[in-house]
């Protein structure tokens, strides 16, 4: 028992290092932009699909992640440019915009659908032997996708913490108007936070597709809601709280699954989305100002 | 502000999750007057299919289309019935009953010339087939439960074994090959979940050890737990059923942490989706350790000639690629469906399913002096020459009980490269219903 509990907390970390990539990127987008974007799943997609047409042509696998990431980071500048901002100008509101995003990643997924004549492509980058690490027996991809999770973690906090450009992003997250008033230029860190969230979720989706060893239209939208909730229990613009959200919830569905119910392991992850807004409207990163922020 | 919207949509979101996933269910009970064909002479008679045409169920929709169209087309080619021509009409369900039923009921409300409706599939029979008996309106269901084993409903048809026939099929493959130790992975969704009890109460009945009863929730990116507990259990065979993409997430878990076994499919594992992601997750093991168990026959007759060459000329119509229909055994469940329906109208003189409708078992069921047929030309010639016919469908021999279910032979088959069935043996009806299942609804 105790080994299958152990193996349970491995697995769940491997789960939570993909979960944390898109909670990354999804959390300093929403902290900055205040827009919840539910596009984001098809452009998770739409990257992953970049990625698995490159490695289906042999291309490395490495240098599909990376293209998969500059797509996302491309695409959703241009969204960000081209369909949200002139809504935003016209004066659409929160809930306006976020079904914009709704519809565009509609039409994300089912021009993909189109596309890839719906069809489920089968992306496995690395057929070897498992390692066994005491009980626990993976494979060396999960390890590999464990420490990219844990190199985007580290890399981002070291972006946002030590850079003027980190530095500009935080400032204007948290204030924009005395931000400016300062002499950041709000625009470009806009900008820069649609190519970063951008390049975080197609690297998310590249890796969600790597992990599940599968790609169809509508991988991203499945993977949507744990990449939100962990973003939520993290609190909004906080990447280590989305990373400790994504901890949580991968080792309590894995917990669950290993003893014996998993059917009820998504069910489980969610119950801990719930408990701890009830427990701790906060949520476990601080939220920065999000307290602040809180009108009901 | 924000913050608040995105809590109380993500909650909602995860609460409606946790709803789904405790397996509440609802029927609806809603009658409608509308039915019947009231076509006028040459005007063309609609067949209806009652599919997921859109979503992560859409396949649904295309294997029906690729055994619809080759079935309309061979009908209008030999110029039609009784002077009409067929068309085919898609009505999308999206694979969830609660957008079945206000689809069917617009159907009915705009259709009067409705003489079919082909795939009540497994999640939207229980809310649709009451309605289209109440408008007499025929339908060939593909719904699988046990509960339609004793159907009373005058309009239904089903051509489909019943999911338990399917599961027993199974067992008793897996015992022939001396497999004592099985687990069975499942996914939580309507349609894989209706073949499970029929695999469980089989085992059960044949005395086999279920180490494992894995349950697993659809497209998750992971299912590391499980598959460890699965490989703890020891397990000498799998029965399983899934969508395609979850198999795919999980055999290949499975593969690459050195778990591999045997593998038995239902028969809605034998489609080119599934068997796609599965053959890429298992790579060469694929041809030799999986075996699907699909509705006999899976080799070559003069009906399953007739619908091949049918789904070969109707290839610019079907959904891409066509060639996934040629041994698909929904489309040609479908395929037989309408086939019989044309046949029974043109035997009944008539395209009122109040009238035709008893004539759908005449023209299939075997009985002495019968003429048998094998296709719509076939039989529609020896009709005109007085004869009686027996239609001897692309899935076989077609024997509707008082239930109007027409129950087959098995056939465990593996898959070549191209996924064209090797048949590897037959669990004939007969041994099936000797199996004492119990337990199954």
């Amino acid at each position: 028992m105790f080994d299958t509990l152990i193996s349970a907390v491995a697995f769940g970390v491997v789960l939570a290092s993909v979960v944390a990539i898109g909670s990354m990127g999804f959390t300093i987008q929403f902290g900055l932009t205040n827009m919840l974007n539910l596009s984001y799943g098809g452009v998770m997609t739409a990257a992953a699909f970049v990625a698995y047409i490159l490695v289906s042509h042999h291309v490395s696998a490495w240098l599909g992640l990376v293209v998969g990431g500059l797509f996302g980071a491309v695409m959703t500048l241009a969204m960000g440019v081209y369909v949200f901002r002139p809504y935003a100008r016209r004066g659409a509101k929160l809930f306006e915009l976020m079904m914009v995003t709704l519809g565009l990643g509609l039409v994300i997924d089912y021009g993909l659908q189109a596309l890839s004549r719906n069809n489920i492509y089968q992306f496995t980058v690395l057929q070897s032997a498992p390692i066994h690490l005491g009980p626990v027996v993976i494979t060396p991809t999960q390890v590999i996708l464990a420490a990219i999770g844990l190199a985007v973690f580290i890399g981002l906090e070291l972006l946002l913490r030590l850079s003027r450009v980190g530095k500009a992003l935080r400032a204007t997250a948290a204030e924009p108007s005395l931000a400016r008033s300062c002499g950041i230029r709000t625009g470009r860190v806009v900008t820069v936070t649609w190519l970063l969230s951008g390049f975080l979720c197609g690297l998310a989706g590249v890796v969600y597709a790597i992990d599940s060893q599968s790609i169809g239209y509508s991988s991203g939208q499945t993977f949507l809601p744990l990449v939100i909730a962990a973003a939520l229990l993290g609190g909004a613009g906080s990447p280590s709280g989305a990373v400790l959200a994504a901890l949580a919830m991968g080792i309590v569905t894995q917990l669950v699954s290993a003893l014996g119910q998993p059917a009820y392991s998504q069910v489980a992850g969610f119950a801990v989305l719930v408990i701890v807004l009830l427990a701790r409207p906060g949520a476990v990163g601080g939220g920065h100002n999000a307290e602040a922020q809180v009108t009901v | 502000m924000r913050v608040t919207l995105l809590k109380g949509v993500t909650a909602t979101a995860a609460l409606g999750v946790m709803v789904a996933a405790c397996g509440s269910t609802a029927s609806t009970s809603t009658g409608s007057s509308s039915g019947g064909s009231g076509a006028s002479a040459g005007s063309p008679l609609v067949i209806a299919g009652v599919i997921a045409i859109t979503g992560s169920s859409s396949f649904e929709g295309s294997n029906q289309a690729g055994g619809i169209y080759p079935a309309i087309n061979q009908i209008n080619g030999a110029g039609g019935v009784l002077g009409h021509k067929l068309v085919y009409k898609g009505v999308d369900t999206r694979g969830d009953p609660a957008d079945a039923l206000p689809a069917v009921q617009q159907l009915l409300a705009t259709t009067s010339n409705l003489v079919l409706v082909a795939g009540p599939g497994t999640a939207s029979a229980p809310t649709i087939v009451p309605v289209l008996n109440s408008a007499s309106i025929p339908m060939t269901a593909v719904a699988g439960e046990s509960s339609y084993n004793r159907s009373t409903y005058q309009y239904f048809w089903r051509l489909f074994p019943p999911d338990s026939a399917n599961g027993t099929g199974m067992a008793l493959w897996a015992q022939k090959k001396g497999y004592t130790r099985v687990a069975t992975v499942f996914g939580t969704d309507s349609g894989s979940q209706g073949d499970l009890p029929g695999v469980l109460a089989s085992l059960k009945a044949l005395h086999m050890t279920l180490v494992s009863q894995l349950n697993i929730t659809p497209d998750q990116p992971s299912y590391l737990s499980s598959v460890q507990k699965l490989m703890a259990s020891n397990p000498q065979v799998i029965m399983t059923e899934s969508d395609a993409t979850t198999a795919g997430t999980f055999f290949g878990e499975l593969k690459q942490l050195g778990g591999l076994k045997p593998i038995i499919g239902t028969e809605a594992t034998f489609t080119a989706p599934w068997l796609t992601a599965v053959k890429g997750a298992l790579g060469s093991a694929f041809l030799t350790d999986y075996t699907g168990m699909v509705t006999e026959p899976s080799q070559t007759t003069a009906a399953v000639t007739a619908f091949q060459n049918g789904v070969r000329a109707s290839k610019a119509q079907v959904p891409p690629p066509w060639q996934s229909y040629l041994n698909n055994p929904f489309s040609i469940t479908y395929y037989d469906g309408v086939v019989a329906v044309a046949l029974a109208m043109e035997a009944a003189h008539s395209v009122n399913p109040k009238v035709f409708n008893s004539y759908i078992s005449k023209v299939t069921n075997p009985a002495p002096g019968k003429t048998v047929v094998y296709t719509f030309a076939q039989g529609v010639a020896a009709l005109k020459a007085g004869k009686q016919i027996q239609y001897f469908g692309a899935t076989g021999t077609i024997n509707f009980d008082k239930y109007h279910n027409s129950d087959g032979n098995q056939e465990a088959v593996q898959s070549d490269a191209s996924f064209n069935p090797i048949p590897l043996g037959v669990v004939t009806a007969k041994q099936i219903a000797a199996v004492p299942v119990q337990g199954v609804a």
